[in-house]
């Protein structure tokens, strides 16, 4: 996988196991941690290119958002592999698997259009997305949203 | 705490108490037991896993065969079940929950995720250091915040309310639409 120095990465894998991770050897991988070991794992964290596995998993939504903050100021760029669809939201591209297969890769904006493929793999897609998309289908929105209080304001404004 | 005795037939339970037990080291086939082919076989396992070693699965597994391990116990207790799955998987594995406590099982899940609890739960338990410090039937309930992100849906519907919007608790993306249509049309 060409990896885009600039980019913040997505993995979404429904088999995340040793020989998986196996291709990613060439950086650090974090898994799950609290938010404070995390947060001070970070803030001495001298790499350029960090990745995550599965660790968002037992953090809350403010915790998460106080990570992708901290990772910004810090000018560290992650991939993040994950099978929580919720998790690409932050993201600026997305990598699928089915399996030890890439099924589908592209800008997030560009691989959330494709609902029928990631509904079949199991994925779903993200809440925010799923409703804004069925949204459009009634017509009652013109454009997808990833921004739940961008589109609950836009839906009763 | 002796979670038996908390009431409901599926229970939802956020506490940090509680550590997953691992079987590192240990073939699949010595973990599931009792009837292996066909307890893997409901958690939509190939039984070619049976020979595989516990250490080289990925977590979606793992928490698959650690529930086939225990899908003929009377009470079923999964610490962080839903990590590593799909929301595929969860919508699979609330329907088997709710088929399975039928039989008169108890279910009991510990997770960081709310998402599995939502239309699965009877009742949710909050225990730290061995107390029950909250308890609701009611995911909706904005308390449960404090302690967990509510399921996408439910801060959804929460959002709504806060800008004078009152929807209906709807736990199901289909209903949640219909309703949202029926307001603008």
């Amino acid at each position: 996988m060409m990896i885009d120095e600039n980019l913040n990465y997505v993995i979404l894998a429904n088999n995340i196991n040793k020989k998986f991770l196996k291709n990613f050897s060439e950086y650090p991988v974090i898994n799950e941690l609290s938010f404070v070991n995390l947060k001070n794992k970070l803030e001495f964290y001298t790499s350029k290119r960090i990745i995550f596995n599965n660790t968002f998993y037992a953090l809350r939504d403010f915790e998460k958002k106080e990570i992708l903050k901290l990772l910004n100021k810090q000018k560290i760029k992650y991939i993040n592999i994950t099978s929580d669809i919720e998790e690409v939201i932050d993201c600026d591209y997305i990598v699928v698997y089915d399996d030890e297969n890439i099924a589908l890769e592209g800008k997030k904006d560009d691989v959330l259009r494709e609902e029928k493929i990631l509904k079949k793999l199991g994925y779903g897609l993200p809440f925010v997305v799923d409703l804004s998309t069925q949204l459009t289908y009634y017509n009652i929105f013109s454009k997808v949203y990833d921004d739940m209080d961008e589109l609950v304001g836009e839906l009763w404004n | 705490m002796e979670l038996s005795n908390l009431n409901g037939q599926i229970i939802g339970i956020i506490s940090d108490d509680f550590k997953k037990e691992e079987y590192f080291g240990k073939l699949v086939n010595e973990i599931v037991t009792t009837k292996p082919n066909e307890a893997i076989k409901m958690v939509k396992l190939d039984s070619n896993i049976l020979n595989i070693n516990y250490d080289d699965l990925s977590i979606r597994e793992q928490n698959k065969v650690i529930l086939a391990s225990q899908l003929h116990n009377k009470e079923i207790i999964l610490i962080n079940f839903s990590k590593g799955m799909l929301k595929k998987d969860l919508e699979y594995f609330k329907r088997l929950f709710k088929k399975i406590s039928t039989y008169n099982r108890k279910i009991i899940l510990i997770d960081k995720n709310a998402d599995l609890f939502i239309n699965c739960v009877d009742r949710i338990y909050v225990i730290n250091n061995d107390k029950v410090i909250f308890d609701t039937l009611d995911i909706f309930d904005r308390v449960l915040d404090m302690y967990i992100d509510p399921p996408k849906i439910v801060e959804f519907c929460h959002k709504c309310e806060n800008l004078g919007v009152r929807l209906d608790h709807y736990k199901e993306l289909d209903e949640l639409l219909k309703a949202i249509y029926r307001i603008k049309s």
